[in-house]
């Protein structure tokens, strides 16, 4: 019997789709395992009882199956097929087809937030003529730059291209800053 | 076997009742592990034979709970943990609470 039924619901489709990257019977094995552990996590006595409780079970089966798919991607990576090398390695040349869908994404993000930020306000259609260009062609190059990049600090390639996309343009500062891993200096000549 | 934080936990856990059988969420608990650190320290242990991991047989009285794997250490896994623990403990005699440096004043 589980109080939570909805939680239940997603959190077993997290480990669902998590136990995919495993091998056949080995992902099925631990979907198997990691499934029957919700229903005692979701009627846990510990967590006390109460309009909290339900709240902190929901959160603990949550994190729970987040914890397990993370444990899913390292047993799959471990367990025999490698990464493709597609994500591993540089891209050779200019990531045309990348740049152009984030463009366009990012014109769209714009576009939305532009239409619901005049919603509320006198419009200012001017101010759209230099911010517009210089905010897609800013995320662009972070997407680019992203795109290019052997590796990232801190989040996935995939996190930093949404945060690049959704804060404009404070997400890509933060990738430039932060996740961006500074490219290998030359070797520093030899003392002499 | 390097002896981390995590992994001395799980091995306490086990230690203190090495006959019980510890479903993954017991572990958690216990431990006060996130899955995400619990499990594949787990596979692990057992990769190296030191737990042993079986399904619960599928009784009557489970009232619909879907069975559930059960780890425990193996033979072999109990004495290596006593003996990391017990090492664990010797080499670091200095980082007991309390004694690891003076309280902040103490030594004007």
């Amino acid at each position: 019997m589980t109080a939570l039924p909805r939680t239940q619901r997603l959190a077993d489709h997290m480990i669902r789709r998590a136990c995919r990257r495993l091998p056949g019977e080995a992902g099925d094995e631990r979907y198997r395992e990691w499934a029957a552990e919700l229903p005692a996590i979701l009627s846990d006595p510990d967590v006390g009882s109460g309009i909290g409780a339900r709240m902190r079970r929901s959160a603990r089966a949550l994190g729970y199956a987040a914890g397990v798919s993370r444990c899913a991607r390292r047993l799959g990576r471990a367990g025999g097929q490698p990464r493709p090398a597609a994500s591993l390695q540089a891209q050779p040349g200019f990531p045309v087809r990348r740049v152009v869908v984030g463009v366009l994404i990012d014109v769209a993000v714009v576009a939305l937030f532009i239409a619901l930020s005049t919603a509320f306000r006198p419009p200012r259609p001017w101010l759209l003529i230099p911010v517009l260009p210089a905010a897609a062609g800013f995320a662009a190059f972070c997407l680019a730059d992203l795109a290019r990049a052997r590796q990232v600090r801190y989040l996935p390639k995939w996190g930093w291209a949404i945060a690049c996309l959704i804060q404009i343009p404070l997400g890509g500062i933060m990738y430039l800053a932060a996740g961006k891993v500074p490219a290998a200096r030359p070797e520093p000549p030899a003392q002499p | 076997m390097k002896l981390t934080g995590p992994l001395e936990r799980v091995l306490r856990v086990f230690l203190a009742d090495p006959s019980a059988r510890r479903y993954g969420y017991d572990l958690m608990k216990a431990a006060r592990l996130p899955s995400g650190t619990l499990y594949p320290m787990l596979a692990r242990l057992h990769d190296q034979g030191l737990v042993t991991s079986e399904w619960e047989p599928p009784p009557a009285d489970t009232n619909g709970r879907p069975p559930r794997k059960y780890y425990q250490l193996t033979g072999e896994g109990i004495r290596v943990a006593r003996l990391e623990l017990a090492q664990a403990a010797s080499d670091a005699p200095r980082t007991a609470p309390g004694t690891a440096r003076p309280a902040p004043g103490s030594a004007s």
